[in-house]
């Protein structure tokens, strides 16, 4: 199998310069695009890359308008977006526009490489979900519809059940206020439900729900399930 | 102590002494004497109307006492010297006594209107000297800047005008203190401070006899404009009374002039004040873009390849490990760099920047700041050509390398890699002139000036060049702190482009 190829598009050519070395330290093969239009470029290239790393902060086009033209152009290849701590109504919006992830910088390796290889997995897996998920003490069985920790059967209500199975289909991944209320509600309505439910279910299936381990909250984007290991 | 009150008559002052009295006396003899001769040809009612002349001559030259007591000399004359029976005062004719009678009608009349036309005069003489002096203060007033030098005028001239001793009041704080005076005078008693305050408060005179300025010195006045009161007046006279209804027209003029001066810089000042906190808001924005950026982008590098080094050690091989590691001594010296550049502006800015001039060789430090840009302009060539015979000049060796180390930066960060970095120094007369020039795309003719703003990048196709905004108005800061000058222009050889920036030094004489 050949390495995966990981498109790193970022105006700071130190930045660029140390991920070409981490990532490819991990095996993947790494190209570089200084700003968007060379972004685009690489991806009408063949080999095309299996995975986009992209700074929203680029020169003259930037990172939205760079989702914004993969998405178009009907590539579903996965981008990570980089972005500035105090930037939430951007993160929302790079992934509303179809990015599928977003790392804050400054950010350590290994959160970068759990984000890619979580971004990848799906891309992997996207024909097929597994029958049972399985994370820390909390199992699901997709097809019986059954939701376990450790030994004991948790009762859940049917909304509370569909919030988890979105976010066990995308475990790992961030989701957005907005893609849970339709995926899980299929209307926009108050985020208020959403938190409800989040704090109503955490308090079923964490072990402390003051400390959720498993739904994890993006402040001011969404939530997150964590990946199994 | 009275100011604007007792109104004096409205003729002229009393003239002073006897000379208009002896004057006029004079006039009479002349009178009697022209009259002798002319009585030797006319008939003798024709001479009274010769001694309306010293009257009206008295009158015109200085009022109506004098003039009165010719008109009597000059009845006194005419009846006893030409009134028959003659040397006597006495009149025998009913006809002489008419005409004796219309000689001192008259001679009252004209006295009477010669010394009012006498008095109109005057005042409007006086009225245009005032006028004049008013045009000349106001011109005055115009041509100042400062509050202080505006008060200062305006007390001096309400000083000189009203014969008076002034001090001029403002709100300070929300509290009205004296501001200026003339003669300065800063003193204030219980109850001045407290007729001062009724002033301000009630925007009316503080009038002698009110309860509350019976104890002050000083008379309070209001100085207001058409948007309101802008502070108080006070004035102090040494027992002089002054005219009311002249005194008090030249006061208001020149209080409603001071009035409008002061409001205007008192509203300037608001419009700068504003100013200063708009650029600052504008700078402060700069700032805290410049540091978002500049600061974070390294560090975002160094914690990324510090944890990769952490995380994947394992993985690494040592060429990867080397690189990673070379990264994050050039990003933390980045780091460094950048503030530095906050620290030297932080200097420049509080004014804390004391160079120590000594007689510098420009060789050797253009030659330690070209070594301590060699890692930024790895990729460059950078030709170093100094004049081999040049003059030492006073320079802060420290503040001067780091100048040219800025300017240096700023080239690698603007031309592009492979192209040459030129530094040279060479002497013209009496300037030492040194050039950094690269083969950049050059500055936009109207970037030439703005690029040694805080803050400023040149947007030249890149929002984000790895910059601080803060080298080139170090450089230039530095440079002019030591009594040179630091300009950009563009090269202008044929088949060259990019961007040249000169600092001239004068040479001090041996």
């Amino acid at each position: 199998m050949t390495a995966l190829r990981i498109l790193v598009v970022d105006d700071e050519p130190a930045i660029r310069r140390f991920l070409n070395t981490s990532l490819g330290s991990q095996g993947y093969s790494i190209g570089e695009a200084e700003d968007g239009a060379a972004a685009l470029a690489a991806l009408s290239r063949e080999p095309a890359p299996d995975l986009i790393v992209l700074d929203l902060g680029l020169p003259g086009m930037d990172g939205f308008e760079v989702i914004r033209r993969v998405r178009a152009s009907g590539a579903s290849v996965p981008i990570i977006v980089l972005s500035v701590r105090t930037d939430e109504a951007g993160k929302v919006k790079a992934l509303d526009l179809g990015a599928d992830d977003y790392v804050t910088k400054p950010f350590g390796i290994d959160e970068l490489l759990a984000r890619i290889r979580t971004a990848l997995r799906h891309r992997l897996q996207q024909e097929g979900e597994r029958p049972i998920f399985k994370v820390d003490a909390l199992s699901v069985d997709l097809v019986r519809r059954l939701v376990t920790v450790g030994d004991a059967d948790v009762k859940l209500t049917p909304r509370e059940y569909d919030l988890l199975r979105v976010l066990v289909a995308h475990a790992g991944k961030v989701l957005t206020h907005k893609y849970l209320l339709q995926e899980v509600w299929g209307e926009e309505t108050d985020v208020q439900y959403l938190r409800i439910y989040v704090r109503t279910l955490r308090q079923k299936i964490e072990a402390d729900p003051e400390q959720p381990k498993l739904i994890q909250t993006e402040q001011g984007v969404g939530y997150r399930l964590k990946a199994p290991d | 102590m009275r100011v604007f009150s007792n109104p004096a008559p409205a003729a002229g002052p009393p003239p002073q002494g006897w000379r208009p009295y002896a004057v006029s006396l004079a006039y009479t003899a002349l009178a009697l004497a022209a009259g002798l001769v002319v009585s030797r040809y006319f008939d003798i009612a024709q001479v009274g109307l010769v001694f309306i002349l010293p009257v009206m001559a008295s009158a015109v030259r200085f009022g109506r006492w004098p003039s009165l007591a010719t008109c009597v000399a000059a009845a006194a004359v005419y009846n006893f010297f030409f009134l028959p029976p003659l040397y006597t005062f006495f009149i025998a004719k009913a006809d002489d006594t008419m005409a004796f009678a219309i000689f001192v009608a008259v001679a009252l009349i004209t006295s009477n209107l010669a010394a009012r036309m006498r008095a109109e005069a005057m005042v409007a003489h006086e009225r245009a000297v005032a006028t004049d002096r008013l045009y000349q203060f106001s011109a005055k007033l115009a041509a100042v800047y400062t509050l202080d030098d505006l008060l200062w005028a305006t007390a001096f001239q309400i000083a000189q005008m009203l014969k008076v001793q002034v001090v001029i009041l403002l709100p300070q704080d929300g509290q009205l203190g004296i501001r200026a005076g003339y003669p300065p005078d800063d003193r204030m008693s219980a109850a001045d401070t407290a007729a001062a305050a009724w002033v301000w408060q009630h925007a009316e005179s503080a009038v002698h006899g009110c309860a509350h300025a019976s104890d002050a010195k000083r008379l309070y006045l209001p100085m207001r404009t058409g948007r309101g009161l802008v502070g108080v007046i006070g004035l102090e006279s040494d027992g002089v009374p002054l005219r009311q209804s002249e005194a008090r027209r030249l006061f208001d003029a020149l209080a409603d002039q001071a009035a409008l001066a002061i409001e205007r810089i008192v509203l300037a000042e608001a419009i700068e004040k504003t100013r200063l906190a708009a650029e600052a808001e504008k700078l402060r924005g700069a700032l805290l873009t410049s540091i978002s950026h500049d600061l974070r982008t390294p560090l975002a590098v160094i914690l990324g390849a510090a944890s990769s080094l952490k995380d994947l050690g394992g993985a690494l091989d040592p060429a990867a490990h080397h690189e990673l590691a070379s990264t994050i001594q050039d990003e933390a010296e980045r780091l460094n760099r950048f503030i530095a550049n906050l620290l030297d502006m932080t200097r420049l800015e509080s004014g804390a920047l004391a160079p120590r001039l000594e007689p510098t060789d420009l060789g050797d430090v253009a030659g330690s700041a070209a070594a301590r840009a060699s890692r930024i302009l790895a990729g460059h060539t950078l030709h170093v050509a100094v004049e081999p015979d040049l003059p030492l000049v006073r320079l802060d060796p420290v503040l001067f390398e780091q100048a040219l180390f800025n300017l240096l930066d700023n080239a690698g960060k603007y031309a592009p890699a492979g192209t040459a970095v030129t530094l040279s120094a060479r002497r013209y007369g009496a300037v030492v002139r040194l050039d950094i020039a690269d083969e950049g795309p050059g500055i936009a003719p109207a970037d030439l000036e703005r690029i040694f703003d805080k803050f400023y990048r040149a947007q030249a196709a890149d929002a984000k060049r790895a910059s601080t905004g803060l080298g080139l108005a170090i450089a230039r800061g530095f440079v002019e702190a030591m009594g040179g000058r630091l300009t950009a222009a563009n090269r202008n050889e044929p088949g060259r482009s990019g961007a040249v920036f000169t600092i001239s030094l004068p040479i001090e004489a041996p």
